[in-house]
């Protein structure tokens, strides 16, 4: 049972991806060319007390590194996923999905959109991912 | 100083992931279209700059899969109508013809993939396609020869003239019939979505079917490109359908189903048409601005002299005013829970022909008066204004021409009984 968000999360997350085979198999062509790492920016709220970074670097549908970041300058990603911990939690849950959020606009995102949507497969794999391991939240 | 971003779009209704793809479409647009756009003017035979083209928007940006369900590997973007408004905004501002062929790829297949009356079977046998990464074209096949608009005059002729059949044998529909105009058709649909009837001259609408055929199939075949005045990246052919056999699940929902969720089909062409005039609008607005500012005439620029003045003004009216009455239809659409439309609703389907048929009216309107002010100019083929005029023409005539559209608005608006 891992805390989300912790490093320990991060690291059940990381070893999830990359034991799933529908993200190696829809993953393939990301990040391949392009920038394909992330930094999901958690915003305080319901227990969480001041802003999160998750940063996830993947690429040829392989997990290459997951952790919690203290300082999101130290890394370059090539998409930017910010919500709030109340929004993120139903997602790391598996009770809404991540996609939906990002086109209502319950996730802000910054990066090539066209990748987003051209591999949407594989982004719902890594959201789906998340799911299939138990965690913790705070605030409950 | 205001630019075409400036006109009317909710910012509350339409997310900023939607808002990103269009600016994704428009760069596309500039760097990939726009450099040849004279030149697909004549390629409207074959296709041959235009099909890599479609490949680039259908696949490789993923319009093709947006609203596929993410089982049959599509993206299954929610709020439909506010992603196809944008796309149909942004690819029409660099070529409605583009746009055309492009959102008609998946058009004919909405009863089929939108919620809540999805058709996960054939999604799923379909849907791989798609969303693969080879180009894979729909095409909506309605019209026909010897009814023209009647197909889409449900409300009053009830399928009465579709002269197309589709006959049960055994576990097979076979398809018998001849449809004309359908965007995609020629050689470059794979896949038809065929208006049919069970039974001619029938009005039960248990007798309206939309049946999925492919192109390949055996008995279909098709005839030459029609060349038009404008709308090149728009092919359109015959297609005749001569004993062609398909599996019984073909046919996307059953009696009664396949018409009813056919009407949404048609409120969504109507809002996506309405789209599409406000993005030719938005490329006439940037030619006319530019050109009006540059242009000096008796010692100051063209744009500050009344006449012009006054012409500048109906043309950013006419964009506002259509783009605003757009949103509220495709909000409309979207959120069922807030409109209080079911969106495949008969009446709403009238009510969409008032909003096609003004902007209809509109782009046509900003284009002449474009075209007035630019004189010789606006004819010539260097600005685009002439490609826009003569591209937009054919929004008013399809979807049942603005015969249909003016009263079947009315008919929801009066209460028409006869008409």
């Amino acid at each position: 049972m891992a805390l989300y968000p912790s490093q320990e999360w991060c690291d059940e997350w990381k070893n999830a991806l990359n034991n799933d085979p529908a993200v190696a198999e829809t993953g393939k062509n990301w990040g391949v060319g392009f920038n394909g790492n992330w930094i999901f920016q958690v915003e305080p709220g319901s227990g969480l007390e001041k802003t999160a970074y998750v940063y996830l670097e993947a690429a040829a549908g392989q997990c290459t590194d997951a952790q919690i970041l203290g300082d999101p300058a130290a890394k370059d990603p090539g998409f930017l996923v910010i919500g709030s911990y109340s929004d993120f939690k139903p997602v790391v849950k598996g009770e809404k999905d991540f996609i939906e959020g990002v086109v209502k606009g319950t996730f802000k995102i910054k990066g090539d959109m066209a990748k987003i949507m051209r591999n949407a497969k594989f982004i719902r794999a890594v959201a789906n991912s998340i799911s299939s391991f138990k965690n913790e939240y705070l605030g409950e | 100083m205001p630019n075409i971003d400036d006109f009317i779009r909710p910012k509350e209704w339409v997310s900023d992931f939607v808002s990103d793809m269009g600016k994704v479409l428009r760069r596309w647009g500039q760097e990939r279209y726009v450099p040849i756009r004279q030149q697909v003017d004549e390629d409207w035979r074959e296709h041959k700059l235009i099909k890599p083209l479609m490949k680039e928007v259908l696949v490789d940006l993923g319009i093709n899969s947006a609203f596929f369900p993410a089982e049959a590997g599509g993206t299954d973007m929610p709020e439909p109508m506010a992603l196809t408004t944008v796309i149909c905004e942004e690819l029409a501002r660099i070529d409605s013809g583009l746009c055309t062929a492009c959102i008609c790829s998946v058009w004919g297949l909405t009863p089929m993939i939108l919620k809540p009356h999805r058709n996960m079977e054939l999604c799923l046998e379909f849907g791989p396609k798609f969303c693969g990464d080879e180009l894979y074209v729909g095409c909506h096949a309605m019209t026909e020869p010897a009814s023209g608009a009647d197909v889409e005059n449900m409300g009053r002729l009830r399928g009465k003239t579709i002269q197309t059949t589709a006959t049960l044998e055994g576990e097979d529909w076979v398809i018998n019939g001849h449809k004309i105009w359908p965007t995609n058709s020629g050689t470059v649909g794979d896949l038809y979505v065929v208006v049919c009837t069970t039974k001619k001259g029938s009005t039960d609408p248990n007798d309206f079917a939309l049946v999925l055929v492919p192109a390949d199939a055996e008995g279909v075949s098709v005839g030459n490109p029609y060349q038009k005045c404008g709308m090149s990246a728009d092919m359109n052919t015959d297609i005749w359908f001569d004993h062609v056999r398909v599996p019984k699940r073909y046919r996307l929902h059953g009696p009664g189903d396949d018409l009813k969720y056919w009407r949404r089909a048609i409120s969504i062409g109507n809002i996506a048409s309405a789209a599409m005039c406000v993005g030719i609008m938005k490329s006439v607005y940037e030619i006319i601005k530019k050109w009006t500012t540059e242009r000096i005439i008796a010692g100051k620029p063209l744009k500050e002299h009344s006449m012009v003045a006054d012409m500048l003004s109906e043309v950013a009216i006419l964009i506002e005013s259509a783009s605003a009455w757009k949103w509220c239809y495709a909000r409309d659409l979207d959120h069922p829970e807030i409109s209080g439309w079911d969106p495949w609703d008969e009446r709403f389907v009238l009510k969409t022909r008032g909003l096609a048929l003004y902007a209809n009216n509109a782009v046509e309107r900003a284009c002449s008066r474009a075209m007035d002010f630019m004189g010789s100019y606006g004819y010539a083929r260097e600005f685009d204004i002439e490609k826009h005029w003569r591209d937009q023409k054919v929004i008013g005539l399809w979807m049942g021409g603005k015969g249909l559209k003016t009263l079947e608005n009315a008919r929801y608006w009066y209460d028409l009984e006869t008409l």
